[in-house]
């Protein structure tokens, strides 16, 4: 066998466990310890729809390029589940080191692979039969301090972050990393050529995932209601603000945000229009079976025109689908969603500092066109963990668009209605109930400037076409898109949402055959004119998307000039599994090839 | 010189200020003198427009809010989810008084759903449902809460049981139930009066027959019988003109038959003075005697001012939330370094 030179932060673990084991506390304290030793590193949670028993894996991945990619084989990988037993060992490359619990009492054939066994239950039992099971993972982490040189102190920061200051977990989980550790340093006789080195860490990062980031930004934005639906994966958004609210927004008499659990999704969506009707910052978070049932409710909002806030976490759909993967499967939906023409402001977020901006522009966005306005996320985004130096107190006063709040005002206004274009924009001043200012009877059918129930031909175009102009207008208001561009301009590569993550992988793939590729991160629809333009710079341009039918692409092909359409291509791919860079650059360079 | 007497309520308004547009329904609906109704008790409890919001789904009644309360302001939503859009608006501005009407079927079918759980948060609002058994809209199809036996002019047997609202109601801890019938304006404006006083959930069935598509056969006697004695009519929409049905006061403890447009009659049974509104039991009772003698009864069946509504329990603070300011609402840096720091 051949030992490579010893790679220094760069190696890829796989944890194979099987769900309700209590492996997540162990899989986030090595990805938590490697992060406090200032290596670059990423983690990668892949669970099933199941409280317990189904297999889970967790893919820690070192690179000091930054990638943070689930990237394309395992160098390490941990079994510690029966039933993936066999096909985990199966898919190891030649050379792969292998870390199993002998307990588990399963052939190991991989002689070609570096096997190492260690008793992990038994061990595990004799500090404590009852939890016996759970502890068992905590040896797993004992062995790859071992293998990896992951220092002391930093396993213990990552165990205290992880208990939160529970003494007796924190002694008895160290406890069992400690005897994992000596137990790999007395019986392995292998030196591993993979290991972590400390580097100098920015004390600023932390890592959060993407839905807590969401959370906090709605907290900033001056949310006044959350209704929610349990959906995964966007539960634990609504988990977090209800976990931040008496923090952060308790008055001196009480909580200054109402948080309703809904009979369901669709209740949901009524809540966040009720309350935008009402003048309150409504907002609900979902995901895309959320979002089918919500329809009714979005048309009503663009129609009616009341602002409110919508975060859709995407899943694997059609349906059902696959609850606990991920994909970019909502985009279309999310801007044409509900019957009749329509058309809705969805803002993209890439990263977990965006997450928290755009939690909070999001109202000041809704408010100001009246509209509803989506949050597109998914699950690599919103349930993994990213780093960040520190979410950014907001730099705008809060917008809380046209609002009528005194008769003064309004009688200033010359023949005011409703839904009458006094500005120019297609955004109308709204009055609200309780203010006695210019009461009518909001409505989901047809009706006139004032607000009067109308059939009329000539006013339904009209109000139609206003309302296309109003969100039309909102694009240059639209986080703009972020583009790196090369000099030389072959290709261009447009992509959104978590890609972010895998981007830049793809684009030294790309690179190192000779290419020259710049990127465009599209960060909201209606597409801002800067895409446009990037676009026509190059000479061929990707649309980049983890899908099947290519969401984003449809949407270009249908908005931009016919002469641009020709040199725009579509490479989108979807298998659940967060995005490989291999996978996706193979397929650009295919069409890059003529292939 | 002409002076003209004006009767004005506490807050020295004339009820022409509690009017809405003018009505589009079929002459001589239920619904009329319902809104009729509402206007009187909102006037009579001096209670300013502008503080109600009127609430509705989509049918005949909800589109009533158009023809009652004209400075008040309202949502027409969609069909079944009122009960969602006013519980949203409820938790930012709870000072507000949410009058909301419903139908038979926004309530019963497309939304006994949010209907139920409006009802388990006791969400702070008035409820009416205007209840005739079908779907007028859409032209006469059966609704849930029409009674086993009926038939319809073009349909078969209705073979399924109804559903009896204010008894899902009494099962679910509504806090206000109450059934009335839209031509017993006394009784009727005195229950909506209460129900706009009590805190949580006042839920009011009234008994509001179809003046055009009612839901049995006979019920089509007087429409069959125009039909056949004018042969100049198209038919199919043709709507007879039938004058509202007479104001019916039933004594307490009593019952009589009101004679409907189409000649069939309604047994209308007013609760006892001795009945207890507080019990559950008796609430219950009254109504599953009443169905076995064929009779509809009246009144205010169960009531409870002690429940929790739905903002006492989370806990807001005093002021409804959407007169806060944006400082108020928008947490300072300070805080957000705090948070950054905890997660180091």
């Amino acid at each position: 066998m051949k030992i490579m030179g010893k790679k220094i932060n760069d190696f890829i673990v796989n944890v194979a466990t099987a769900n309700g084991t209590g492996s997540q506390s162990s899989n986030l304290i090595i990805l938590h310890s490697l992060f406090e030793m200032g290596v670059p590193v990423s983690g990668k949670n892949l669970f099933p729809s199941n409280i317990s028993g189904l297999p889970t894996w967790f893919i820690i991945r070192a690179s000091e390029e930054g990638y943070q990619a689930p990237g394309d084989k395992t160098d390490i990988q941990i079994i510690m589940n029966k039933d993936t037993w066999i096909s985990d060992l199966e898919k190891l490359e030649e050379g792969s080191i292998v870390v199993y619990n002998e307990d588990v009492k399963m052939p190991v054939d991989r002689e070609d692979c570096i096997l190492l066994g260690m008793p992990m239950t038994k061990m595990a039992r004799k500090i404590n039969a009852k939890l016996g099971k759970m502890i068992a993972n905590m040896y797993y982490v004992g062995a790859l301090a071992h293998l990896l040189g992951i220092e002391d102190w930093a396993l213990n920061k990552a165990l205290e972050s992880q208990f939160k200051g529970k003494e007796k977990a924190i002694q008895l989980n160290l406890q069992a990393i400690n005897e994992g550790k000596e137990y790999a340093e007395q019986n392995w006789d292998f030196e591993c050529q993979y290991s972590s080195e400390q580097r100098e860490k920015n004390p600023d990062t932390f890592l959060v995932e993407g839905n807590e980031a969401i959370a906090l930004g709605a907290i900033y934005g001056g949310i006044s209601m959350l209704s929610w639906y349990p959906i995964t994966p966007s539960s634990s958004v609504a988990e977090s603000i209800i976990k931040w609210l008496p923090d952060l927004r308790m008055n001196e008499d009480g909580l200054t945000c109402a948080v309703i659990q809904a009979e369901d999704e669709l209740a949901a969506a009524g809540m966040v229009l009720g309350s935008g009707w009402a003048g309150g910052r409504g907002m609900t978070c979902t995901s895309g079976p959320g979002i089918s049932l919500m329809s009714e409710f979005i048309g009503l909002f663009y129609f009616s025109e009341v602002p409110g806030v919508i975060w859709d976490v995407n899943r694997v759909g059609p349906s059902t689908g696959l609850p606990t993967r991920t994909q970019q499967g909502d985009l279309s939906m999310l801007y044409e969603a509900s019957h009749g023409d329509t058309q809705h402001i969805v803002l993209i977020p890439g990263t977990v500092d965006e997450c928290f901006e755009f939690g909070w522009k999001a109202f000041d966005i809704a408010e100001r066109f009246q509209t509803i306005v989506f949050g597109f996320s998914d699950l690599d985004l919103g349930m993994n963990r990213w780093v960040t130096d520190g979410f950014k107190y907001p730099d705008l006063p809060m917008d809380r668009g046209k609002i009528i709040r005194t008769q003064e005002e309004l009688d200033a206004i010359p023949n005011y209605g409703r839904y009458r274009d006094v500005d120019g924009d297609g955004i109308a001043y709204r009055t609200l109930p309780g203010s006695g200012i210019d009461p009518i009877l909001y409505r989901g059918t047809g009706h006139d400037e004032d607000g009067i129930y109308s059939e009329d031909p000539e006013v339904y175009h009209s109000t139609m076409e206003r309302l296309r102009r109003k969100i039309d207008g909102s694009r240059p208001f639209l986080p703009s898109p972020v583009i790196r561009e090369e000099s030389e301009k072959d290709i261009g590569v447009i992509f959104y949402g978590s890609m972010e993550n895998t981007i830049v992988e793809i684009d030294d793939i790309l690179e190192k055959t000779g290419l020259s590729v710049s990127t465009c991160r599209v960060r909201a629809l209606p597409l801002h004119s800067e895409i446009e333009d990037f676009v026509r710079q190059h000479k061929k341009t990707i649309v980049l998307e983890i899908n099947r039918d290519g969401q984003l692409f449809g949407i270009i092909r249908k908005e931009f000039p016919v002469d641009l359409i020709t040199k725009i291509y579509s490479v989108s791919f979807s298998d659940g599994m967060p995005p490989r860079a291999k996978v996706y650059a193979e397929k650009i360079l295919k069409i890059i090839n003529g292939d | 010189m002409v002076i003209k007497m004006v009767r004005l309520n506490v807050l020295e308004m004339e009820k022409s200020e509690y009017t809405g547009g003018k009505s589009s329904l079929c002459p001589g609906c239920g619904h009329d003198q319902i809104s009729n109704n509402i206007i009187q008790a909102a006037w009579e409890n001096g209670i300013h427009p502008e503080k109600i919001a009127k609430m509705s789904g989509i049918g005949c009644s909800s589109k009533t809010p158009a023809y009652f309360l004209g400075k008040s302001h309202g949502f027409n939503t969609v069909h079944g989810r009122m009960p969602s859009v006013t519980t949203g608006a409820n938790m930012v501005n709870k000072d507000l008084c949410f009058l909301a009407v419903s139908g038979d079927g926004d309530t019963a079918s497309i939304g006994v759903g949010q209907f139920i759980h409006a009802i388990r948060r006791n969400l702070d609002m008035v409820y009416i449902v205007e209840n005739n058994g079908v779907y007028g809209l859409t032209k006469g199809q059966y609704s849930a809460t029409v009674e086993r036996g009926s038939k319809k002019k073009k349909g078969a047997i209705n073979h399924q049981a109804p559903i009896d609202l204010c008894a899902m109601a009494i099962n679910l801890g509504c806090s206000f139930v109450a059934r009335s019938f839209s031509g017993s304006k006394k009784q009727l404006t005195a229950l909506i009066k209460a129900a706009m006083s009590h805190r949580g959930m006042a839920f009011i069935d009234v008994i509001s027959p179809c003046v055009t598509f009612a839901n049995n056969d006979e019920s089509y006697k007087s429409y069959n019988y125009v039909k056949a004695n004018d042969e100049v009519l198209h038919i199919l929409d043709y709507i007879p003109h039938f004058s509202p049905l007479e104001e019916v006061d039933v004594p307490e403890g009593e019952f009589r038959e009101v004679s409907l447009f189409d000649g069939s009659t309604l047994r209308l049974e007013t609760l006892a003075a001795d009945h207890d509104y507080t019990n559950v039991v008796s609430a219950l009772s009254a109504i599953h005697e009443a169905e076995q003698s064929d009779r509809h009864v009246t009144g205010l069946l169960y009531y409870d001012s002690e429940v929790p509504t739905a903002t006492d329990t989370l806990e807001l603070c005093e002021t409804p939330l959407v007169e806060l300011s944006d400082e108020i609402l928008r947490p300072s840096s300070e805080s957000l370094t705090k948070v950054n720091s905890s997660f180091r």
